[in-house]
């Protein structure tokens, strides 16, 4: 049982080091540090065989290999090309065809232009990434501060004016208090440059937010520094609601919310 | 050529060899060629970093196999202990036994090539690569959890081979 808890202790005292530890396990982790003479004795070793390790020389890539690797793979193109007459079989036919395109890509990722189509598609993913990332954060600030709302009530009716007042587009803002999900309050937050409405729910011991976009967007069901983000659409915003309940929870959350947010008035 | 060099370098720490690793990432090259049409991932550095560790493992695999130790070549009890006891776990130590490592770069470089490759890979993926776990983990194609007991594990060992050097 020691040696398992010991185990454990290393472990965390791993991901502390590599920067992977949730904000709150981070916190706690630097308390037991600054207690634990050992343990900060282990946590100055780990980090100074990091820098040795990392300060190890590095070889440079030789100058002529990346010349070599394009007569490679010309030759490799040449090849293939040769073999055509002889060779009949769909699957080489295939390949063959997405050659240029290969050659094209291939030579992207590992350097030289990444074409347009995949950085497209890199920038897109990257975008959701962001959105979700600066909806975490949002949360994260929100915790960090004395309360993690700028508006605190559990009167809806005051709650939905406050956001009336100062965003151009506000959400229905129904208390699930009855559901298990009790109204604490609203803030403002900065998502994509715009600032948005966020209502702030507690369930137990957690606080959820729900940061309201504009709607059509997608953020996929993801965990970022141990917070698990789930999102949803209506005709009106797109829903992100981030905590650290399990996502199970948030699902009835989402069924909850979506249940009593009753049809949006039309803004007047 | 952004992704050319760190995927050298991985090569060149995998192999602990220079020409060898010159010869992985040619064929890495290659093999990123032939399998462009399945790149579906977002992250372009971790697949060229994946293509660039398989091969070099396939390739040491087939002309340095004394190069590559993997912990599975032990029997389940060593397996056992190198995977979830360590070698700290027998040993009571107190803040002064704790040493330090000066930058003996020679040492250093010879304890990382003496670490089985599984969590030699871990520790250069993370520290020369600079990767974050989830990277690590769809790069060597181990869960997450389990990365971060080989990079314990692996620290572990090189501190215990250092001592030894001592």
């Amino acid at each position: 049982m020691a040696a398992l808890l010991q185990d454990n202790e290393e472990l965390q005292l791993t991901a502390y080091c590599d920067g992977e530890l949730d904000p709150a396990a981070a916190g706690e982790f630097e308390r037991r540090l600054a207690a634990d003479e050992l343990l900060k004795a282990r946590y100055t070793r780990l980090m100074s065989l990091r820098q040795a390790v990392r300060a190890l020389p590095q070889v440079d890539l030789p100058s002529d290999l990346q010349a070599k690797i394009q007569a490679r793979l010309k030759a490799e193109t040449e090849r293939s090309t040769a073999e055509r007459p002889s060779n009949v079989g769909n699957v080489t036919v295939l390949r063959r065809r997405s050659w240029s395109f290969q050659a094209l890509a291939a030579s992207a990722v590992f350097g030289a232009v990444i074409s347009g189509s995949v950085l497209k598609t890199i920038d897109r993913f990257g975008q959701e990434d962001t959105i979700a990332s600066e909806v975490v954060a949002g949360h994260i600030r929100g915790l960090l501060a004395p309360q993690p709302f700028d508006i605190a009530s559990s009167d809806r009716h005051t709650v939905k004016p406050w956001f009336t007042s100062r965003l151009p587009e506000s959400p229905q803002v129904p208390d699930l208090a009855a559901q298990g999900f009790t109204l604490l309050g609203g803030r403002v937050d900065v998502i994509n440059n715009r600032p948005v409405a966020t209502i702030v729910y507690k369930h137990a011991a957690h606080t959820v937010s729900l940061t309201t976009l504009r709607p059509g967007q997608t953020v996929p069901e993801q965990t970022i520094a141990g917070y698990n983000v789930r999102s949803w659409s209506d005709g009106n915003f797109t829903y992100v609601a981030v905590g650290d309940l399990p996502s199970a929870d948030l699902a009835v959350f989402e069924r909850e919310f979506a249940a009593a947010a009753p049809a949006p008035e039309i803004k007047q | 050529m952004p992704y050319m060099s760190e995927a050298y370098r991985l090569a060149q720490w995998l192999s602990g060899n220079a020409s060898d690793a010159e010869d992985i990432v040619q064929e890495a090259a290659i093999r990123a060629f032939r399998g462009i049409k399945g790149f579906g991932a977002v992250n372009a550095r971790a697949w060229s970093l994946t293509i660039v560790r398989n091969t070099a493992l396939s390739w040491l695999t087939k002309n340095r196999p004394r190069k590559v130790t993997y912990i599975n070549d032990l029997n389940p009890a060593e397996q056992q202990e190198i995977e979830y006891e360590g070698l700290h776990g027998t040993k009571v130590e107190t803040p002064e036994d704790v040493v330090l490592f000066k930058a003996d770069a020679t040492a250093i470089q010879k304890a990382l090539e003496q670490l089985p490759t599984q969590f030699r890979e871990v520790i250069v993926l993370r520290e020369i690569n600079q990767m974050n776990y989830r990277d690590i983990a769809e790069i060597t194609n181990v869960p997450i959890g389990t990365v971060m007991s080989r990079l314990s594990r692996g620290r572990q060992l090189l501190i215990a081979l250092l001592g030894d050097q001592k």
